[in-house]
């Protein structure tokens, strides 16, 4: 079958349904509609009418859905980005990412508005996807490659390195719960969308658009002119921060201001924070290498990876501030060489860093308290023990010993593991928590608790909030509002697949947004149409994650977010569930 | 008085933090006038052109809360800090 005959519109794109058990292929007019706008509107849209009901995530009815952004593939900066959307084994609820590389520009060049994959094949299989059709082949002889060394050697297999190519590495393999989906360097996955595709024996998806694009931009010039501004504005002050520092600098300024996770949240300040900042690395040119890395156009490439000079520089790894959090603080280690192995470790395997971190720090816990085996890696597990990182993250993408308890996630490894280590994992909804203290966070810590996705920041930015005004008391109501609102802005960037790092180049985000999108579609929308997208896109969230099973009684933080801090500008402070369930109650009435 | 700096000031400033010879309480405007007049390449950066306010993402924080405006007093106990606000990664 041939895809993508024609140059169409850029609204006229299709939904690629591949069933992996029958091969059967179909294609289907799938337009971006001002109603579906794309990306992770268009995804879970395509995610809830596949499910029915309760299923198992890692089995062959749960659908896989890619969805890019409507500008993915324009001359829009920072916009090349897709939605990936499935069954989250952490959580056996909804889980929404977001990636970004010329994978995402390959998808929206084949004139496709959406890929869903679904069934499961009995061999390992590469998927590749060109105009000429969808092939299936065998993915046998790329068992146990790394992403990048998939892509490469899939490069050499498909003829050009015009081929772009999402791939899972060895932990989505060995289904990891919490394995990612790798596309050019970038990860999407938070929730184990890598261990859904593994559950598939699909190794990889290799798309090649070729040099002509399938879709024409209705306003052309306008897009050209938009984007030229959006561009000036990305290389200005607006995101010097990311761009000059990356998103490691975070960690200092946590640390100040008395908000930082430390050993397994257990505390909001880490005495080795100097120690182990990226910004460290930055300011120490004389031993350590910096190399800038990023998404498909976008000006900003705010990856800044660090090796020691003594090092080989292709071992250079990624210094975002969550990775670096979760294997710093959160397992109370000082090392920076050893926290950026860690991460490289984890690209390497297709972990999530944030997952793979918490589970550790959670593991170095329960072995402090006699639970597990604090030898199970060959060096104590312990918080601050630098040396202990690498064996776990090795056992847990392989699924060796106790790291294929700690492959489950913390909620179900607490299950397996038992003896109270319950309250020693720190999730929402089976998701690891990231690297912003909720109890000094107040509006952070109810929008953690009402996610969808389990414990995510990026599904809503509601610390702005709090950050705005550290330590402000607001009424219940105004709090419940503020989340709402960070969650439809979420979603709206979401839809349209923008860079939330870019957020401060737009003036107003509703009305340039929704001119972006009537200028690369032909389709008219005003920001209360772009605003409505995301209020119906939450509804849908919640509505599939009630087919699921969802009840009220999942939208609570953990046990140890009720002990207050002991030490620092918040100390005393604390979760109450009673409030927290209160300010709850108030979120579903206005949702309502 | 003593600022703490963080992020994209202390990249243009090039230290930790500087020291400011002010009188304490001092509103905070003109510290911020100060810190500019002492260190320009933080106008358009991170201080704006004309007030000398701090540019969005950029704060003063004081004891730890944000400050209230550009005229609340400002002394050492405060223990000034001009950072950004952490966000993503
Ligand atoms: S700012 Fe960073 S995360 Fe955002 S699109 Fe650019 S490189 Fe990617």
């Amino acid at each position: 079958m041939r895809l993508i005959p024609r140059l169409a519109p850029a609204a006229c794109a299709e939904l690629l349904s591949v069933d992996l058990t029958s091969e059967r292929v179909e294609r289907a007019p799938y337009p971006l509609t001002a109603a579906r706008l794309g990306g992770v509107s268009v995804a879970v849209e395509l995610l809830a009418s596949a499910i029915g009901g309760p299923l198992d995530p890692l089995s062959p009815e749960n659908p896989l859905v890619f969805a890019p952004g409507p500008f993915a593939g324009t001359a829009v900066p920072a916009a090349t980005k897709h939605a990936v959307a499935t069954i989250s084994p952490l959580t056996g609820r909804l889980t929404d990412g977001l990636s970004s590389s010329h994978w995402s520009g390959a998808l929206r060049r084949l004139g496709l508005s959406a890929l869903i994959v679904q069934g499961a094949r009995a061999n390992w299989t590469v998927l590749a996807i060109d105009d000429t059709g969808v092939r299936f082949l065998d993915g046998t002889a790329l068992l146990g490659l790394s992403p990048a060394q998939t892509t490469q050697r899939l490069r050499e297999m498909l003829g050009g390195r015009h081929w772009r190519v999402a791939a899972i590495g060895p932990a989505g393999e060995s289904g990891v719960r919490f394995a990612t989906i790798d596309n050019d360097g970038r990860q999407a996955g938070r929730g184990g969308a890598g261990a859904v595709m593994g559950s598939k024996r699909l190794k990889a998806i290799a798309l090649a658009s070729g040099t002509d694009s399938a879709f024409e931009i209705a306003d052309p010039e306008r897009v050209q002119t938009i984007s030229r501004a959006l561009r000036e504005r990305a290389l200005g002050p607006d995101t010097a921060k990311y761009r000059v520092l990356g998103t490691g600098a975070n960690l200092r300024v946590l640390q100040r201001m008395g908000m930082l996770p430390t050993r397994n949240f257990s505390s909001a300040s880490f005495e080795g924070a100097e120690r182990v900042t990226p910004e460290r690395a930055r300011e120490e040119p004389e031993a350590y290498l910096e190399r800038r890395s990023g998404c498909a156009n976008c000006p900003v490439q705010c990856e800044h990876m660090y090796v020691r000079r003594t090092r080989d520089r292709k071992a250079a790894s990624a210094s975002e501030y969550e990775s670096v959090w979760a294997f710093g603080p959160n397992c109370g280690v000082d090392d920076l060489d050893a926290v950026l192995d860690a991460v490289g470790r984890c690209d390497a395997y297709g972990l999530d860093t944030i997952s793979a971190g918490g589970t550790i720090a959670f593991a170095m816990e329960c072995a402090a308290r006699g639970l597990i085996d604090v030898d199970a890696f060959g060096t104590p597990l312990r918080f601050g023990n630098a040396a202990v990182l690498a064996p776990a993250i090795d056992a847990i993408a392989c699924g060796e010993g106790l790291g294929a308890t700690l492959g489950l996630g913390v909620r179900a490894a607490a299950e397996a593991i038992g003896g109270g280590a319950e309250v020693l994992a720190l999730h929402v909804k089976g998701l690891e928590l990231p690297g912003y203290e909720p109890r000094a966070l107040p509006t952070y810590a109810l929008a953690l608790a009402v996610c969808t996705r389990g414990a995510c920041h990026n599904r809503a930015a509601a610390y702005d909030v709090d950050l705005r005004n550290p330590g402000q008391v607001l009424p219940d109501e105004a709090r419940a509002a503020a989340v709402i609102d960070a969650e439809d802005t979420a979603i709206a960037w979401d839809a349209l697949v923008l860079c939330k790092f870019t957020r401060h180049c737009f003036d107003d985000f509703w009305s340039e947004g929704a001119t972006l999108w009537s200028a690369v579609t032909g389709e008219p929308l005003d920001p209360a149409g772009l605003r409505d997208v995301a209020r119906r896109t939450w509804q849908r969230k919640r509505a599939l994650n009630e087919k699921l099973g969802w009840t009220p009684a999942e939208d609570v933080l953990p046990v140890r977010l009720g002990e207050p801090l002991r030490e620092g500008p918040y100390a005393g402070a604390r979760i109450d569930s009673a409030s927290l369930e209160r300010q709850r109650w108030i979120y579903e009435t206005l949702r309502s | 008085m003593t600022i703490e700096l963080f992020g994209m000031a202390r990249e243009l400033v090039g230290a930790p933090s500087v020291r400011l010879d002010v009188d304490e309480p001092v509103p905070l405007r003109s510290v911020l006038e100060e810190l500019a007049a002492q260190y320009p390449q933080l106008v358009g950066q991170v201080l704006a052109p004309l007030t000398h306010a701090p540019l969005d993402p950029n704060v003063v924080l004081l004891d730890g809360r944000r400050a209230h405006g550009l005229d609340e007093p400002v002394s050492d106990a405060d223990r000034p800090c001009l950072l950004f606000l952490p966000s993503g990664g």
